[in-house]
């Protein structure tokens, strides 16, 4: 007959698990058949009363009964916690449109750009990067350089002058001289980057502040070969390996012979276009072997060594790599033409 | 330097050569042809008479002309607006069909009448305007009575069907400014024969003429006689010429000059013998005074100067301008030539001071060859007699000083090869040298004497002949092989490596990277010199007043810059500069930051201002980067004298007991003198000499605690000017080394507060690293710090 109670107490329970719908209710159904007010509790505390042979059995009938429904509350109290979270946490959408927070890099002048890159290359060959004054000597800027006082390749470039010695230095050549006289006679195999300055009146193509990057190799044996190769190197790396170079003999005081190097248009593959106007190539530098005389008056011997250098106008590849169709973008800086200008290499 | 090749042609043949191929292969010689111009064009020409010219019915200045074009074509109607068409007038006519530069002809009808072609003034063939007369310019071209009518290379009889190269001549190759030497020049490019005019000397009297030198700047003074020249119009060929290289006609004699000068390279000057006092020219570098010079203007004349005189007088500003006094007009009868060599750098000092430069002098700045007066007098005399009816050449007189340089050059097939990376053969090298008239003489089977031709002053040392050699052979011969150089690190030293993780750290934190210009202006050089006041370089010859000083500082620029974008609405700016700064007393490398209107980088939604705090963070970060201890620097209040940054709101900071920059917000007054808007800005200036050279040791691990730590709050009330760094370093101090960390939280002023008073709040955190703390411990030092702050800074502690 308790069984039979018991069987019917465990229904009822389970089917008001069942139905109760929320943590509440649910809490609810647990203090109607789990506290120890509820029935169950009373017929455990009345196991005592029956007679021994009985109390095992009812007990462990009472046992079964309360872990049957205390794991369906159990159960069901999971599924409703889930059900309740579930149903908060969609309450919660965001607008996934909104803009993310920003750990944005800063646009970096393509100035840099080229710099930094140009030094990479450079490092990679086992070059040093050096530096000279942007105020300079006369000395260093002309007369060692091959270019004495009244040389007609003054006029190619006109300078800015402090006073009869000192002006801005009218390229990164310089520090050639002054690089020659710290490393005394040993090998040299450096680049500088650096800013220069020529009285040109500012323009689409013109400024009187720009940068160059001069190379300088000495070394006993180096040849024309290997300033071709450098540079090929070089201007693979810079504008892509499809690109080609051709030299063009020119003239430089300071270098002999001296060459103008030309790059396939990259445009048009050095088919011929507007931008090459036609040639299928662009100038991008000049280069040379280092002149006797500049090794001689800065203390190498040229029967023992020879060198090659080269200078590369920053801007102008620059106005080559990006397009830039007018360089005084680079000087002023709107933030807008920066910001272009976030790409890591 | 222009070089028409109808011209050159006479002395090298350039048959089967296209203009293209010729520019092309000068250009990878090194004499770069930077333009190919056809000196006039057009198709479907031929000469014309005009039959009839009747007024246009219904126009005022249209005429309609029957024009007779020769047997092949016959007569047509042409209708024509020049006011110069007339009956009888020969003519160019473009028929139709015909293309000229700017137009193509088409059948047509203008105001009701026919017209089957265009008679053309030469501005419609392409003729540049400047060697045209203004009565050219207004109408229809005028062809002689004897023009004969149906020729239809009409361009040929014109002498306009040549083409013409401008060559970009370099400092190196004057010699090429001397139409003969280009002629050699292609000769050794074609390998073609070049044929050079050869004159005889004609010697009808000797002459009283003495010439001479009284300075080393004229080292070579070659003088002749000619006798009963007339003055007239130059012949046809010889204006044609003229024009195709850039010069205007204007007699025969003055032409002579011109041209003798453009073919050979040396300029001349010609006396009236009869305008001198005495038969005597003298060069001298001292004289001082006045000069009438043919341009009827008066010049000073300064010591240095290289003036030729006559009876002490200055007859001629030696390679610049003759004097009025004996210029060449058209009533002399007699003159003298001068081929004189003058010093360069004289002639570009005086015809630079007095803007007196012209193709004459210019030949002298990049040098003339000193040693062919002789040819070059008996050339001129040769036209002279020519063109100019002379009747009489008197013998050439010479002064010289220098000998010629007859030392040749030392060298071998291998040095050049070696210099060239090339394996070119001895043949190839001697055909090359020989090509360019250079005389060789081999000493054995490598090494051998060259002996170099007078007109190539460029060459002097065997890098240049190595240079002849592969302009000559072609660039593309050198093999490319990288040089094969000792095995080399190529690293950033320290210095260059921290300059780039300063730029990287900046970019990092999303600040823009600028590069701006090196001079500003006088009156601006001062601003934003907020580290020290060096004096400047300033531009003995500046551009412009805008770029006159080297900058000692970069803010002024960089603020510029924020200016620059403000106006065109980019109103919140993050933005750095690092670059050299040179003044008189130092060099060295700055950095500037530029922070403008708001932090937007977590969206409009959550901006915030920028504040003087962004930029001390900024600062504190890049001390972090290079490895530089908080302890080892610090920030002092800076107060500006002027009235640049906000008085408040502003800071040094101090490195190894040097102020080393300045940052803060800016002084109202800034914003609007840089015009940047109802807005804020903060601003850094920092000298990075101390950071890029100091000493930095290396990290080393340092044990992380086991034990817990606890954080506990403390809130107080003190004097309002007490610096919140001065409470957490005196936390830090009397709390015992169980004190690992105090922050300041919270700060209040206002209702509640008394005035002058300001609330405070801290977070002190402690740990021990021996074992857990236990409760007592922390109050304890808890109760030294509350001691310290109601002892020493007499805050009311609050709980």
């Amino acid at each position: 007959m308790e069984n039979e109670n018991l069987l019917k107490l465990k229904n009822a329970a389970l089917k008001e698990i069942e139905e109760a719908n929320g943590v509440d209710s649910l809490n609810a159904v647990r203090n109607t058949y789990l506290s120890k007010k509820s029935e169950l509790s009373s017929l455990t505390s009345q196991i005592g009363q029956l007679p021994p042979e009985e109390r095992k059995s009812f007990g462990a009938a009472l046992t079964e009964v309360r872990v049957a429904i205390t794991s369906a509350i159990e159960e069901k109290m999971t599924y409703l916690k889930n059900k309740e979270l579930k149903e908060k946490l969609e309450k919660e959408q965001i607008d996934i449109s909104l803009p993310g927070t920003s750990y944005d890099v800063g646009g970096r002048n393509p100035f840099y750009v080229i710099r930094d890159e140009m030094i990479d290359i450079f490092l990679g060959m086992g070059f040093e990067v050096a530096d000279g004054p942007e105020v300079e000597k006369d000395l260093y800027n002309f007369e060692l350089l091959n270019i004495p006082k009244d040389h007609p390749a003054r006029d190619m470039q006109d300078t800015f002058y402090i006073n009869e010695n000192e002006l801005l230095r009218t390229h990164t050549s310089p520090v050639q001289a002054r690089t020659m006289e710290a490393k005394k006679g040993a090998p040299i195999r450096i680049i500088c980057p650096g800013k220069t300055y020529r009285r040109d009146d500012d323009d689409a193509t013109h400024s009187h502040q720009f940068a160059q990057i001069e190379g300088l190799v000495i070394d006993k044996g180096i040849n024309i070969g290997h300033l071709k190769a450098t540079l090929e190197l070089f201007a693979k790396k810079m504008f892509g390996e499809k690109r080609e170079i051709r030299l063009r003999s020119s003239y430089f005081p300071f270098t002999e012979p001296s060459v103008e190097v030309d790059i396939t248009c990259a445009n048009c593959g050095g088919k011929g276009c507007n931008m090459c106007k036609g040639t299928g190539y662009i100038e991008i530098l000049g280069a040379g072997m280092v002149h006797p005389n500049v090794l001689k008056m800065n203390g190498y011997d040229p029967e023992q060594y020879s060198g090659f250098a080269f200078g590369v106008g920053i801007e102008r590849v620059a106005v080559l790599r990006y397009g830039i169709d007018d360089i005084r973008k680079i000087y002023q800086n709107d933030v807008r033409f920066l910001k272009q200008f976030k790409k890591m290499s | 330097m222009l070089v028409s090749l109808k011209n050159v042609n006479q002395y090298v043949s350039l048959e089967g050569l296209s203009p293209e191929e010729i520019a092309k292969k000068l250009t990878f010689a090194g004499v770069e042809v930077e333009e190919i111009r056809r000196l006039a064009g057009g198709t479907n020409l031929v000469i014309g008479e005009i039959k009839e010219c009747v007024a246009h019915p219904n126009s005022d200045h249209l005429h309609v002309l029957q024009v007779n074009l020769g047997e092949k074509y016959g007569t047509t109607q042409i209708v024509c607006g020049a006011p110069n068409a007339r009956t009888g007038l020969k003519v160019i006519v473009a028929r139709v069909g015909a293309k000229l530069p700017e137009i193509e002809i088409k059948d047509g009808v203008i105001r009701g009448e026919a017209s089957h072609g265009m008679c053309c003034s030469l501005l419609e063939l392409g003729v540049d305007a400047k060697y045209l007369s203004d009565y050219q310019k207004a109408g229809i071209e005028e062809l002689p009575a004897d023009a004969p009518v149906g020729e239809e290379n009409v361009l040929g009889y014109l002498g306009l069907d040549d083409v013409v190269l401008n060559l970009n001549v370099l400092a190196n190759r004057p010699d090429l400014l001397s139409i003969f030497n280009v002629a050699r020049e292609l000769g050794a490019l074609f390998e073609r024969k070049v044929t050079l005019p050869k004159v005889e000397t004609k010697e009808d009297f000797k002459t009283n003429l003495v010439v001479g030198s009284k300075t080393n700047r004229c080292t070579q003074f070659a003088g002749k006689e000619i006798k009963g020249i007339v003055t007239k119009p130059s012949p046809k060929w010889m204006s044609d010429y003229l024009m195709a290289m850039g010069v205007r006609s204007i007699n025969n004699i003055v032409d002579i000059g011109n041209y003798v000068m453009l073919m050979t390279g040396q300029p001349l000057h010609m006396y009236d013998a009869d305008k001198l006092a005495k038969a005597e020219l003298y060069a001298q570098d001292d004289y001082e005074g006045d000069f009438v010079a043919l341009d009827e203007k008066t010049y000073k004349i300064i010591k240095g100067d290289i003036v030729i005189c006559c009876d002490n007088k200055p007859m001629c500003l030696g390679g610049v301008m003759g004097s009025l006094a004996c210029a060449v007009d058209e009533n002399t009868k007699n003159i003298y030539i001068e081929a004189a060599s003058f010093d360069g750098a004289s002639i570009r000092h005086t015809s630079n001071r007095l803007g007196l430069v012209s193709e004459s002098s210019q030949r002298f700045v990049k040098g003339t060859n000193h040693f062919q007066s002789a040819f070059v007098l008996d050339y001129a005399a040769e036209l002279i007699n020519e063109l100019c009816d002379a009747k009489e050449n008197s013998n050439a007189v010479n002064y010289q000083s220098e000998k010629p340089n007859d030392e040749r050059i030392k060298t071998s097939i291998k040095k050049i090869n070696d210099r060239l990376g090339t394996e070119f053969s001895k043949e190839q090298i001697v055909n090359v040298l020989e090509r360019l008239n250079f005389g060789l003489e081999f000493v054995n089977d490598n090494d051998f004497l060259v002996a170099v031709p007078q007109y190539r002053l460029d060459v002097t040392c065997d890098a240049d002949l190595s240079e002849e050699v592969i302009r000559l052979l072609g660039l593309e011969n050198v093999r490319s092989i990288l040089p094969c150089l000792d095995t080399k690190v190529g690293m950033l030293t320290v210095r260059q490596k921290r300059l780039q993780n300063i730029r990287s750290f900046l970019l990092a934190q999303g600040l823009d990277e600028c590069v701006t210009y090196s001079l500003v202006s006088k009156k601006r050089k001062d601003e934003f010199s907020l580290l020290n006041k060096e004096e400047h370089y300033v531009i003995l010859n500046p551009l412009t007043d805008e770029r006159e000083v080297f900058r000692t500082h970069i803010l002024g620029s960089l603020l510029s810059v924020a200016s620059y974008n403000v106006a065109r609405q980019n109103k919140n700016l993050a933005l750095f500069e690092t670059s050299n700064m040179i003044s008189k007393a130092s060099r060295s490398e700055h950095l500037a930051i530029v922070l403008v209107g708001q932090d937007i980088r977590q969206g409009l939604l959550r901006k915030e201002n920028y504040t003087f705090f962004h930029m001390k963070g900024l600062v504190e970060g890049l001390f972090t980067v290079l490895g530089i201890e908080p302890t080892r620097y610090r920030f002092d209040r800076f107060v500006d004298e002027g009235d640049e940054l906000h008085p408040g709101k502003a800071a040094s900071i101090v490195f190894q007991n040097k102020k080393i920059g300045v940052l803060g917000e800016l002084h109202p007054n800034q914003i609007e003198t840089f015009d940047l808007g109802k807005t804020n800005g903060v601003v850094l200036e920092l000298n990075l000499e101390a950071l890029l050279e100091a000493k930095v040791s290396e990290t080393k691990m340092a044990q992380i605690s086991r034990f817990p730590s606890v954080s506990r709050d403390l809130a107080f009330v003190l004097d309002a000017n007490i610096a919140a760094g001065d409470i957490t370093r005196a936390v830090k101090k009397v709390g015992g080394s169980y004190v690992v960390g105090c922050e300041v939280f919270d700060i209040y002023q206002g209702t509640g507060i008394a005035e002058g008073k300001k609330s405070m709040a801290i977070s002190v955190t402690y740990r021990k690293d021996e074992g857990t703390l236990t409760e007592k411990e922390v109050n304890d030092a808890e109760e030294k710090i509350k001691f310290e702050l109601s002892r020493n800074f007499k805050a009311e502690i609050r709980g």
